[in-house]
């Protein structure tokens, strides 16, 4: 027995994460969570509502916060990425670099200051359908209810214009990076996932062709703290699109890009199809999928979809995205391949469904860990005393990372009770 | 049931499919990417997509679908196909299988696409020559200036070659009187438009033009390599047929003086042959990862041009040089490698322009996107 046998590290304070790190701090262990965002919630704080009940993630984020604020066995760290690890199950050595934020505990979330900035930035909450300040809130029910800096949209003396408006002394704009020594028993990866940078599929548009949206920005676009205020709109003028085509398989399922079904888009284009319809019951949408991918009772939802007379299913994928020639609609073309012919059809706006990419892709964990040609973690493979949750593993939705990373936080315990 | 379909699958077919160069057929999930990039592909019943599920299925009867013929193997969709499915290879294997079908006697199309026959078709025009320089008694190189009639009269090339080009021809005219049939038959039977003749000028003028095949995105430069072997062919032509008139009506057999525009024609022809066929292959070697390095039934026939257009350049080269030694095996290469083309036109990937033609003349009447 040792001083690090109650001790896990959680990298990534996501919906899995923080289902993880809460489940073993409740259980008895003492946890570290490392966020490299300046807030907690991860993917699951940018979506309007959940499938398939279509209610808003945000109840289940905030009993969750509640949980750790109240919880003295979970210190948390935002801004914050693992940069090296050693050691072995028992005994990881962890260095945590943490990113200057440039406003301090002080911060009472007033807003002054932004009103004060003169710097914009785009906003990467909202997938830069908008700009914030550079001293910004990340979202309105942020946790921490803390302000942030991004430094790179901070030039100058930019910076002094906000921490004189500021009442409360919690700017501190000499902040340097903290480096951070954890021993630990056990690590827990949540890293989570990323959007598929869908521009690298030239024929879809995607930042060429104006009103060709992703689904993450169509989940900003519907929820009531984003851009528009809940009101889906268009990002070229603004308008309510009438007559929206949803493309599947963006990305995924293709060997050129994600050679794997990225496993929720499906789910999720149904239901944004209900965001579009309920707010516009006049609306059209149109659904191109190559198989409608809802696995188990989601069938269900499907049917209920399938079933409203403004939504239709059309078997071929969408190969051809164009602006329409002297307006802001988009043509896309497909074959139906059960109607037979081309199909080409101009839309007020499209949503690629696009598909996921583990983060571990983009930033590898510190440590030689086992990928698929994918990049998916095998867990099989994992060392011992490590334990991968969720889409790091494999495409998954919410509600099954949230098992699983029940499971995970299981295996870590299993993992520390061993020593 | 409105229209019932019995779907009667060839298992062997499929495995012929993916024997002779389309062995990631079955990959296909039937997305529809490859009908959408495809700049060729018309707007009703699009293809390639609909070949792949014939050709997973076995339901032979897409070899005789004009479709296949529309395809330019362009290879945009193998370029883009989510499931390296490489669906312009496949339709390039089913063409390969529509010149088979409609070839007379089957089993020489099946030995002309099978690489273990090769020696004995080869064969065939080498035993054939030497017989004739047997029976006219030239087997020995002749003396005094170097003049390729010495070796075969007029005579002996035109009994041959007239024979092999009569063959083909003859074979050819049987293939596209079944072929014409069989479009014009279910299941692709639909009411034609127009007469013959005032489509098929503007199918000629369009492959001439190339004007289809320059639609390509991928291997765009295939398409202006193409005409270069092509018109090689054309201006070649032109001069035998000239060369022929000049000796039957004219009475004045050759060799012709260097800078008679015969002879001048015939330098811009071989030029534009041997020129095109070395940027085809280099376009191929460069493009094999996107889209395929080609089968057998590809490479004999520009191999088969290469020997062509080399043997007549370096029969001609050797002539004037006076090396006899050189000069008169050349022109036998030469020879051997013209009948090649010539008798087994209506067997080798050559036929496309036979097939292609007749399919893009029933297309255009057919209305399909021309």
């Amino acid at each position: 027995m040792n001083a690090n046998d109650r001790k896990i590290l959680v990298v990534g304070g996501g919906m899995s994460g923080l289902t993880a790190a809460l489940e073993a701090a409740e259980s008895g262990a003492q946890v570290i969570i490392a966020e490299k965002e300046p807030y907690l919630g991860g993917r699951v704080a940018q979506l309007h509502r959940y499938f398939p009940k279509l209610c808003p993630p945000t109840c289940g984020l905030e009993i969750n916060f509640r949980r750790i604020r109240e919880n003295p066995n979970i210190t948390f760290y935002t801004m914050a990425e693992v940069t090296q690890v050693s050691g072995s199950a028992g005994n990881f050595d962890v260095t945590v670099t943490v990113r200057p934020r440039y406003v301090n505990d002080r911060c009472v979330a007033c807003d002054a200051c932004a009103q004060a900035c003169p710097a914009w930035r785009s906003n990467d909450f909202n997938y830069g359908l908008d700009k914030t300040k550079a001293i910004y809130l990340p979202y309105d029910m942020a946790f921490p209810q803390k302000y942030v800096i991004d430094a790179s949209a901070c030039q100058e003396d930019c910076g002094q214009k906000c921490a004189e408006a500021c009442q409360y002394d919690a700017i501190d704009l000499n902040m340097q990076p903290q480096t951070l020594n954890f021993q630990v028993g056990s690590i827990i990866l949540a890293g989570g996932w990323d959007l598929y940078d869908i521009s690298k599929v030239d024929y879809l548009g995607f930042g060429t062709v104006k009103n060709v949206i992703t689904n993450m920005q169509m989940e900003r676009l519907a929820a009531s703290n984003g851009p528009t205020g809940g009101k889906i709109l268009r990002p070229s003028d603004n308008q309510p699109p009438k007559k929206v085509a949803f493309v599947q398989c963006a990305g995924s399922r293709d060997e050129n890009h994600l050679p794997y079904c990225s496993y929720i888009c499906c789910m999720a284009s149904l239901k944004q199809a209900t965001y579009l319809r309920e707010q516009d019951p006049e609306a059209e949408i149109y659904i191109f999928y190559i198989d409608l991918r809802t696995p188990g009772r989601y069938e269900q939802f499907m049917w209920k979809v399938r079933d409203d007379e403004g939504v239709k299913l059309i078997r071929g994928k969408v190969a051809k995205v164009e602006q329409e020639p002297g307006t802001d609609n988009v043509t896309v073309t497909a074959e139906d391949t059960l109607g037979g012919g081309k199909i080409k059809m101009t839309f007020d706006m499209v949503v690629l469904a696009v598909g996921m990419v583990p983060s571990t892709k983009a930033k590898p964990f510190p440590l030689p860990l086992s990928y698929t040609p994918e990049g998916f973690i095998i867990p099989e493979l994992l060392p011992e005393g490590i334990v991968a949750v969720g889409t790091l593993k494999n495409p998954l939705d919410v509600m099954k990372s949230n098992e699983d990373a029940t499971g995970a936080a299981l295996k870590s315990l299993i993992s520390l009770s061993r020593r | 049931m409105a229209d019932e379909i019995l779907i009667k699958p060839d298992l062997q077919f499929v495995k012929r499919i993916m024997a002779a160069g389309g062995q990631d057929a079955k990959k296909c999930y039937q997305c529809d990417t490859c009908s959408v990039v495809c700049n060729l592909s018309p707007e009703t019943s699009p293809f390639p997509r609909k070949e792949m599920l014939q050709a997973q299925w076995g339901l032979k009867e897409v070899v005789k679908s004009p479709d296949i013929w529309l395809c330019h193997q362009c290879s945009d969709c193998t370029v883009y196909c989510p499931r390296g499915a490489k669906p312009g290879e496949v339709l390039a294997v089913l063409r390969q299988m529509c010149i088979e079908e409609y070839a007379f006697p089957p089993m020489l199309a099946r030995m002309v696409g099978d690489y273990r026959f090769l020696p004995l078709l080869i064969a065939l025009p080498v035993v054939l020559l030497l017989l004739a320089l047997k029976i006219t008694g030239r087997l020995a190189i002749p003396e005094g200036d170097i003049v390729f009639s010495k070796m075969f009269p007029w005579y002996t090339i035109d009994i041959i070659f007239l024979g092999a080009a009569g063959f083909a021809l003859f074979v050819f005219a049987q293939g596209v009187r079944r072929y014409w049939k069989d479009l014009n038959t279910s299941p692709w039977k639909v009411r034609l438009k127009g007469s013959l003749i005032s489509h098929l000028i503007p199918t000629l003028v369009d492959i001439i033009k190339h004007d289809r095949f320059k639609k390509c995105e991928t291997t765009f430069a295939r398409s202006i390599n193409h005409l270069m072997v092509f018109f090689g062919f054309v201006f070649l032509g032109l001069v035998t047929a000239w060369a022929f008139l000049k000796e039957w009506v004219f009475h004045q057999p050759g060799p012709y003086f260097i800078f008679s525009p015969i002879k001048l024609l015939a330098m811009v022809g071989t030029a534009l042959l041997l020129y095109g066929i070395y940027q085809i292959i280099v376009a191929r070697q460069a493009n094999a990862d996107k889209a395929g390095y080609g089968t057998y039934f590809d490479w004999q026939l520009i191999y088969v041009i290469v020997a062509v257009g080399v043997t007549g350049l370096g029969s001609w080269l050797f002539r004037l040089l006076g090396i006899k030694i050189l000069a008169y095996p050349t022109y036998f290469l030469h020879l051997a490698s013209v009948f090649f083309l010539f008798f087994y036109a209506p067997y080798t990937k050559l036929a496309h322009l036979v097939y292609r033609t007749v399919a893009m003349l029933y297309a255009r009447m057919a209305d399909r996107g021309f």
